[in-house]
């Protein structure tokens, strides 16, 4: 990579990041428009924004957030109120950046859709604030016009010297301090746009620093069309009142490619003339404040500030990650050597100690180095649930818990796409479709969303909760038969008939009305879920609502595991999936032909799995009874696997297994102990693909 | 640009090429057209295009142009924009 596409790459990440801060931001805005705290850290990000994509030649991107910043740093230097519908815009303006970002990084011709809409919204808006006149023609096509317009147009009389003088007078009366009059009068040869000069470049760069700009142009000598030639310019005069912080000179700078017989420019002085009703004055804009002086909030100063954070390549804090892990097997595999052990000397026990501490607390912090707050993730989430909201038209409240919980940074980013899919079918399904629906069955109108993030067992869970009508338990186990899901003899748990919407094909057009849906894409999020090695569980009561669960790892680097021992070999169970581990009564172990082995307990059938026959492993066969059981929860429901003995409980860093242990789909991957051997880590929904306990009887 | 009908609707940000070729396009059809429409949101680029239709105008005055008729425009790039044409 060159250093430019290394500098460019930077950028690109930086963008990313800028706009995603600026998509969570400006919905907190929405929430809160006086916090102009807030708004500037909005206007320092589309600064940043701007010099970056205009640095490396992203031109439509600069050009739309450099209007955008206009209107930005208006409000952020006037404390002025931002208008609802204004509000709205700002919200457009992100999606819009999002989407040109997009197209430039792809190189797409074309520009998303709105884009010139939304530009012009925005253009509209500041030059309303600027105090230039608007007119939206959208809204007053085909209507006459109360004002100077309708004395120019056609059949209109007056000449045009008249009605130049009355918008000099006009911006007499508007003009204040640090503020220049200019009357500009461009009288273009005719070979102008040959030459590649348009009236309409000029006012366009005029326009950039104004406060106000009126121009008028005299078409009087355009001939009709057999005399018409298009690339000559027959517009023999322009004049624009210009009302506008800069000097002459620098007014005069936008015409030094003109020939001096092509432009001239007047100086205006100020003239006390009593405000009339010719004045043309922005019908929406609002009584100026007092200017903000710039403060330390300038996007220069922010600039300039020392920065407190290094951005470091996630490839590089993975190869540390996994350095420390080889440090903390070495540590492990000399605190726990024989040899080393009865050499009796304190001052090596002592010094082993220190090591097993020190190595504890750099692996924890290296750890952190990877932990983000879920909080940036449930931002993101706002915006989901208010455009899902308004594009359904439920009305609803959403309630986030737990912000601060810390996850890896990894599963961060592949955790976006299931949380944005659940979210949106617990709106658009979950909850009850009209606000009297809700009403009626005595709920509050408004539907309630509930996001939270917390710590269980080990483990982080985030769930999304509603309080609409809840699944129909008896519905989906019917429509899973129907479906040819389950067979209907199965011997399932509220929480295995509501884990069936997930199962690919349960949800299709023609699904029940108050299910439709429920499993459109929830397959798709299971599967992702279980990449991250977690789980998804459902919990719901019917007509109080629904949980959907993501149970998943603290990290994927690290394995919280039991330890078990079979046939001489150490396996790992992921912890996750425990649920208890016993040495069974002989009395609740059965056999059928057939069928297998299986325990009986508070009224479940569990198969047993006996771990050295699926590792064909040669071992003395026992009895279930004279080993140990570790039952575990899979995605086809509970089973038993039968171990020799328990060995413990340990974190272990995850290693990928070679191509040939790969295939094994039975093994997620491997560990090296503390010992120096290596276990393997069991993938237990593979140890029993399919339901097979007897419905009942021994 | 779009032509329905009697009605002809074009965009206001043309560029110079795209106006000789919109140009092009009305010079042998002017007779059939009743109107021209200008489309919502856009952004005078070229004082040629208010030339052309002035132009338009003067060769068939009963030529409906609500735009031109309007006699000025805004924008939050140029401010106001007036146009005068002694007819």
């Amino acid at each position: 990579m060159t250093k430019q596409e290394q500098v460019k790459a930077i950028f690109i990440e930086e963008a990313g990041e800028i706009i995603e801060k600026l998509d969570i931001d400006i919905l907190r805005f929405e929430e809160n428009s006086s916090d102009f705290d807030l708004l500037n850290e909005i206007f320092r990000g589309v600064h940043t924004l701007k010099g970056n994509a205009n640095a490396f030649g992203f031109t439509r991107l600069g050009e739309f957030v450099h209007h955008f910043e206009d209107v930005l740093d208006h409000y952020r230097s006037t404390k002025e109120d931002v208008e609802e519908h204004h509000l709205e815009l700002f919200v457009g303006s992100v999606d819009i950046i999002k989407e040109v970002m997009t197209c430039e990084l792809d190189v797409l011709p074309d520009l998303p859709d709105g884009y010139a809409e939304c530009l012009e919204k925005i253009k509209v808006l500041i030059a309303s604030k600027k105090n230039i006149p608007i007119l939206v023609v959208v809204e007053t096509a085909g209507e006459p016009l109360p004002d100077l317009a309708s004395e120019f147009g056609f059949g209109c009389p007056e000449q045009m010297e008249d009605v130049v003088e009355k918008s000099i007078h006009s911006h007499q009366a508007m003009k204040e301090e640090g503020l220049n009059l200019y009357r500009i009068d461009l009288t273009l040869d005719s070979d102008s746009y040959k030459r590649g000069f348009d009236h309409l470049v000029f006012l366009n760069l005029l326009g950039e620093k104004a406060k106000s700009l009126e121009s008028f142009f005299d078409m009087e000598n355009v001939k009709m069309l057999d005399q018409f030639a298009g690339d000559e310019n027959a517009i023999t005069r322009v004049s624009a009142i210009l009302l506008t912080p800069q000097t002459k000179d620098e007014v005069a700078e936008n015409f030094e490619f003109l020939f001096d017989h092509e432009y001239a420019i007047t100086p205006i002085e100020a003239e006390e003339i009593p405000q009339t009703d010719e004045i043309i004055v922005a019908a929406t804009a609002k009584p100026k404040k007092e200017a903000v002086k710039p403060s330390s909030d300038t996007p220069t100063a922010s600039l300039n500030a020392p920065k407190s954070t290094i951005r470091i390549d996630t490839f590089k804090l993975d190869e540390l990650f996994d350095s420390v892990g080889e440090l903390v097997i070495a540590q492990n595999f000399i605190a726990q050597n024989e040899e080393i052990r009865s050499i009796e000397d304190e001052s090596i026990r002592r010094s082993i100690e220190t090591l097993s501490k020190i190595t504890k607390k750099i692996q924890d912090r290296v750890m952190s180095l990877r932990m983000v707050a879920i909080r940036d993730t449930f931002d993101k989430m706002k915006r989901v649930v208010r455009d899902t909201s308004k594009k359904t038209g439920k009305e609803l409240h959403l309630v986030v818990n737990g912000e601060e919980t810390e996850i890896d940074k990894t599963m961060i980013d592949s955790l976006s796409d299931p949380l944005i899919h659940i979210i949106r079918n617990a709106i658009d399904h979950g909850l009850e479709s009209d606000n009297a629906e809700r009403v009626k069955v005595g709920k509050r109108a408004e539907g309630t969303i509930t996001l939270r993030a917390f710590h269980k067992s080990g483990s982080i869970v985030i769930s999304v909760s509603d309080d609409g009508r809840g699944i129909n338990k008896e519905k989906v186990f019917n429509k899973a038969i129907e479906r040819g899901i389950i067979t209907g003899d199965e011997n399932l748990t509220d929480s295995q008939i509501f884990g069936l919407i997930m199962q690919p094909g349960f949800s299709t057009a023609d699904t029940i009305s108050d299910l439709s849906g429920r499993g459109v894409g929830l397959d798709v999020v299971k599967t992702s879920i279980e990449k991250l090695r977690g789980k998804i569980e459902i919990e719901s009561k019917e007509g109080q609502g629904t949980t959907f669960s993501m149970v998943l790892p603290l990290t994927l680097a690290i394995i919280d595991g039991m330890l078990v021992q079979t046939a001489g070999e150490i396996y790992i169970i992921p912890t996750l999936s425990v649920v208890e581990s016993f040495r069974p009564e002989r009395e609740i172990v059965h056999a059928l032909k057939g069928q297998g082995e299986f325990i009986s307990m508070r009224g479940q059938h569990i198969p047993v799995v006996r771990l050295s026959d699926v590792f064909e492993l040669s071992t003395q066969r026992i009895e279930p009874w004279e080993g140990i059981l570790v039952c575990v929860e899979t995605e086809a429901g509970r089973i038993a696997i039968m171990v020799d003995e328990l060995v413990g409980r340990q974190q272990v860093v995850i290693k990928p297994l070679g191509k040939s242990l790969a295939k094994l789909k039975e093994i997620t991957g491997g560990a090296i102990l503390g010992s120096g051997d290596i276990a393997l880590i069991l993938n237990v929904d593979e140890l029993r693909p399919l339901i097979e306990a007897p419905s009942s009887g021994n | 640009m779009q032509f329905d009908g009697d009605v002809l609707t074009i965009g206001l940000d043309m560029s110079m090429e795209e106006i000789r070729e919109f140009e092009q396009f009305i010079r042998p059809r002017l007779e059939y057209l009743d109107t021209i429409e200008i489309e919502e949101g856009g952004t005078l680029r070229s004082s040629s295009l208010l030339s052309l239709l002035v132009s338009l105008k003067r060769t068939r005055p009963e030529l409906k142009i609500p735009f031109l008729e309007r006699g000025m425009t805004t924008s939050g790039v140029y401010g106001t924009l007036h146009w005068m044409c002694h007819d």
